[in-house]
C-alpha cells in the first residue's frame, strides 16, 4: 500500500525524525547540494537533481578512526571504534542507493567489516525517485532505475503538492513516526535516462585488456582522482596511523587506484607503473573484477565522474569504444 | 538483519584490530635486516595461532602503521612468531627501533601457503634473492625437519654483497643436512669473499639443476625473478614446476582495500603463493 505525504506532512515527519536520530539530507552550501546533517526540516533542499557527492561518505567516511591505541600506565589498550547513534539519510537517489548496495558486497563479505556494518545497521535510507533524467544519467543501463525502490527503506516520489511514500523494508516501517493517508492512484511514469551498451562488457574488457586503447585514453588523464572521490561505488582505502598526545588513531581514508603510489611496494616496485595500467584498473575493477566477484557492475550510472572529470574521460564513451573495438577485432 | 540479501551476525569483530604482542628479541641478520621474535600476549590466541610456510601477517608499529611480512618461523619451533624485516620505509624503521619488551600488533595469519605435502618425493630447488629468502626460510626448515620425505635439495641464495645474505647463522645447519647443497652467490664480493660472484640467473645457468621430478621455489626482487624464470624455462622447467610468492602493497589483508590485486586475483587472499602456470594466466602480470 502506498501512502501520501503533503509537503507539510513531510516537514512534520522530518521534525519527528530529528528528535530520535541524526538526519542527513541534501543541503545547499555555496551553490553545491551536499548531504549534511540538518537541525531543522527547512534546511532540506529536496528540489535538487543530484548531490555533488554521493551519500557513501556517511557510511564509509572520507577519514574514519578504525580503532584507538590508548596507553595507560605502560599498558597498551586497543579500543575499536563504534557507531553511537542512529541515522537516516533522507533524499537518496536510486542510483546512489544502488551504490550503497554495491559497497555492501565487499564490506559485508566475510570477514565482515564491523564498523561499516554498524554504520549500515544504524542507518536507514529514505530515497527520492527522480522526476527528470539529467544529460549524464544512465542508471537504467546499470541495473537500477529512476524509480527503483529496491535499495532504500522508504521511497518518496514527488507528485503535485506532495510525495507518494512507498515503504519498502521493515526498517522503513520503523521510520513512520506519523500517520499518512493512503495514496490510491498509480505511480507516475519515470523519466527515461539514456542507454549505454553494457551488454557483454565484462567479456569485452577481458579480451581488450592488453589493447593500446588504455595508454591512449590515459594520455590526457591528470590523475587528479576526482572520479574516485565523487563515485558512489569507489571504495578503495588507505590505512594510516595518526599519533595524538601519546595515543594513536588508526585511520582509514578514501584512496584511489589512480594515484601513482597506490600499488608501489616498499622495495620500489610497482606492478601498475604506467598511467594506462592505472586507468585500465579503474575501468576493469568496475566492469570486470567486481562483476566476476559479485555479479554486478560497480557503476550505477549517476554520471558524477563524467561531470567532474577535467579532461572529459567519460565512462559511457569508454564502454562504447570498447564495444566498437571488440567488433573491429572481429570476434 | 539483511541488507540487499546479506544476512550477517550482529556484533562482528573489527577485523582491523590486531592482536597485541610483545617483542621478545630483535637481532640483526644483515646491516639493514632484523629478525624479530614476537610473542602474542593472549595465551589462548597464542595457542590457536596456526600457520603454514608461505603465510604472512601484518605487523603494527603503533604510531607509524602496519605492513605485511612473511612469517619465517615454523609453528613446531615454539609459540613465538619470527619475522625478517628489512628497513625500507617508515613502518619497517619503527619496527627496527622497537626494543625487547615493547608492544606491537599482529594480524593474521593471512593468505595461502606452499603446499609442501604435495611436494613429497620431489627434488627441490629453492632460489632466494636478498630479503626474498625470508618466506623461503620456513620452507627450507620444514624440508630439513622432514628430510626423508623429499628428494635432493639445492638452495641458491644470492644477495648484493656477502653481508646482505640474510640467514647466515643457519647456513651451517643447512649445508650439513643430508642430500642438501647450499650455493651462495653475490653481485659484488669483498676482500674476504671467496665464493661465487654472479647474478642468480647466471649462477643458476652454471649449476644447471635437472628439471626431472623437480620443483623450483623462487622469491626475490621482480627483476631477479624475471631473469631466473627465463633460465628455468630454458633448462626444461615447466610452468607447473615453478612456484613463487608475490609481494604486493596491501592495507587490509582481507580482500577489501582493493590494493594488492593483479587483474582479478587478490594477492592477500588468492596468494601470495602461486605457480608460474597460475601467474601466466593472470590478466595483469606482476
Amino acid at each position: 500500500m502506498n501512502l501520501f505525504a503533503s509537503k507539510d506532512d513531510l516537514v512534520h515527519w522530518l521534525d519527528l525524525l530529528l528528535h530520535e536520530r541524526i538526519v542527513i539530507a541534501p543541503v545547499q552550501i555555496q551553490g553545491l547540494t551536499l548531504f549534511q546533517p540538518i537541525s531543522k526540516p527547512e534546511e532540506v533542499a529536496l528540489d535538487f537533481d543530484n548531490t555533488a557527492l554521493a551519500p557513501k561518505e556517511w557510511l564509509l567516511p572520507p577519514t574514519e578512526t578504525l580503532f584507538s591505541v590508548h596507553k595507560k600506565n605502560g599498558e597498551t589498550e586497543l579500543v575499536p571504534a563504534t557507531v553511537e547513534r542512529d541515522t537516516v539519510i533522507f533524499g537518496v537517489r536510486p542510483c546512489d542507493a544502488k551504490g550503497i548496495a554495491l559497497m555492501d558486497k565487499p564490506f559485508l563479505q566475510e570477514p565482515g567489516d564491523a564498523l561499516y556494518w554498524e554504520h549500515r545497521a544504524r542507518t536507514a535510507l529514505v530515497g527520492v525517485a527522480c522526476s527528470q533524467a539529467r544529460s549524464e544519467c544512465f542508471c537504467s543501463s546499470m541495473g537500477t532505475a529512476p524509480n527503483d525502490p529496491s535499495n532504500v527503506d522508504i521511497l518518496l516520489t514527488e507528485v503535485e503538492d506532495g510525495y507518494i511514500v512507498q515503504v519498502v523494508t521493515e526498517k522503513g516501517e520503523g521510520l513512520l513516526l506519523k500517520d499518512f493517508v493512503e495514496y490510491k492512484e498509480a505511480l507516475p511514469t519515470p523519466p527515461k535516462p539514456q542507454a549505454v551498451p553494457t551488454e557483454g562488457i565484462t567479456a569485452v574488457i577481458r579480451k581488450l585488456f592488453d589493447n593500446p586503447y588504455w595508454e591512449r585514453l590515459a594520455d590526457r588523464c591528470l590523475h587528479c582522482n576526482i572520479c574516485a572521490y565523487v563515485c558512489p561505488t569507489c571504495y578503495c582505502f588507505d590505512v594510516r596511523d595518526y599519533p595524538d598526545k601519546g595515543n594513536v588513531e588508526r585511520v582509514r581514508s578514501w584512496d584511489s587506484c589512480q594515484s601513482s603510489g597506490f600499488s608501489h611496494t616498499a622495495g620500489g616496485y610497482d606492478p601498475r607503473g604506467t598511467k594506462g595500467a592505472r586507468l585500465r584498473q579503474r575501468f576493469s575493477h568496475k566492469l570486470l573484477y567486481f562483476p566476476e566477484q559479485f555479479q554486478d557492475i560497480a557503476c550505477v550510472g549517476c554520471g558524477r565522474c563524467i561531470k567532474a572529470c577535467p579532461v572529459n574521460i567519460d565512462i559511457r564513451e569508454v564502454i562504447s569504444d570498447l564495444q566498437r573495438l571488440e567488433v573491429k577485432s572481429g570476434s | 538483519m539483511t541488507f540487499s540479501g546479506w544476512r550477517l551476525k550482529v556484533g562482528l569483530e573489527n577485523p582491523f584490530v590486531p592482536y597485541l604482542a610483545t617483542l621478545k628479541t630483535s637481532t640483526h641478520l644483515t646491516p639493514d635486516t632484523k629478525l624479530l621474535s614476537v610473542e602474542l600476549r593472549d595465551p589462548e590466541i597464542r595457542a590457536s595461532f596456526d600457520y603454514k610456510p608461505g603465510q604472512f601477517a601484518l605487523l603494527s608499529a603503533f604510531g607509524e602503521g602496519e605492513a605485511p611480512f612473511g612469517i619465517v618461523s615454523l609453528p613446531q619451533q615454539g609459540d613465538n612468531l619470527e619475522f625478517a624485516v628489512r628497513r625500507l620505509g617508515t613502518v619497517t624503521r619503527a619496527l627496527h627501533e622497537l626494543e625487547s619488551g615493547d608492544t606491537l600488533g599482529v594480524r593474521g595469519p593471512f593468505g595461502n601457503f606452499f603446499p609442501l605435502g604435495n611436494y613429497v618425493g620431489r627434488h627441490l630447488l629453492i632460489i632466494g634473492g636478498g630479503i626474498g629468502m625470508a618466506p623461503l626460510r620456513p620452507v627450507i626448515n620444514w624440508i630439513l625437519q622432514q628430510r626423508d620425505n623429499y628428494g635432493d635439495l639445492l638452495i641458491i641464495n644470492g644477495a648484493r654483497t656477502p653481508q646482505d645474505l640474510v640467514f647466515q647463522a643457519e647456513f651451517q645447519a643447512w649445508m650439513e643436512s643430508p642430500r642438501t647443497k647450499l650455493e651462495l652467490t653475490v653481485d659484488r664480493g669483498d676482500e674476504s669473499w671467496k665464493g661465487r660472484v654472479a647474478l642468480i640467473p647466471d649462477a643458476l645457468k652454471e649449476l644447471a639443476p635437472s628439471p626431472d621430478n623437480a620443483l623450483a621455489i623462487i622469491c626475490g626482487p621482480p627483476i631477479m625473478i624475471r631473469y631466473t624464470l627465463a633460465v628455468l624455462r630454458n633448462s626444461g622447467f615447466k610452468d607447473t614446476q615453478i612456484v613463487t610468492t608475490l609481494e604486493a602493497k596491501m592495507k587490509c589483508g582481507l580482500g577489501k582495500c582493493a590494493r594488492c590485486n593483479l587483474g582479478d586475483k587478490y594477492v592477500c587472499q588468492d596468494g601470495p603463493v602461486f605457480t608460474l602456470e597460475q601467474i601466466s594466466q593472470f590478466l595483469e602480470q606482476p
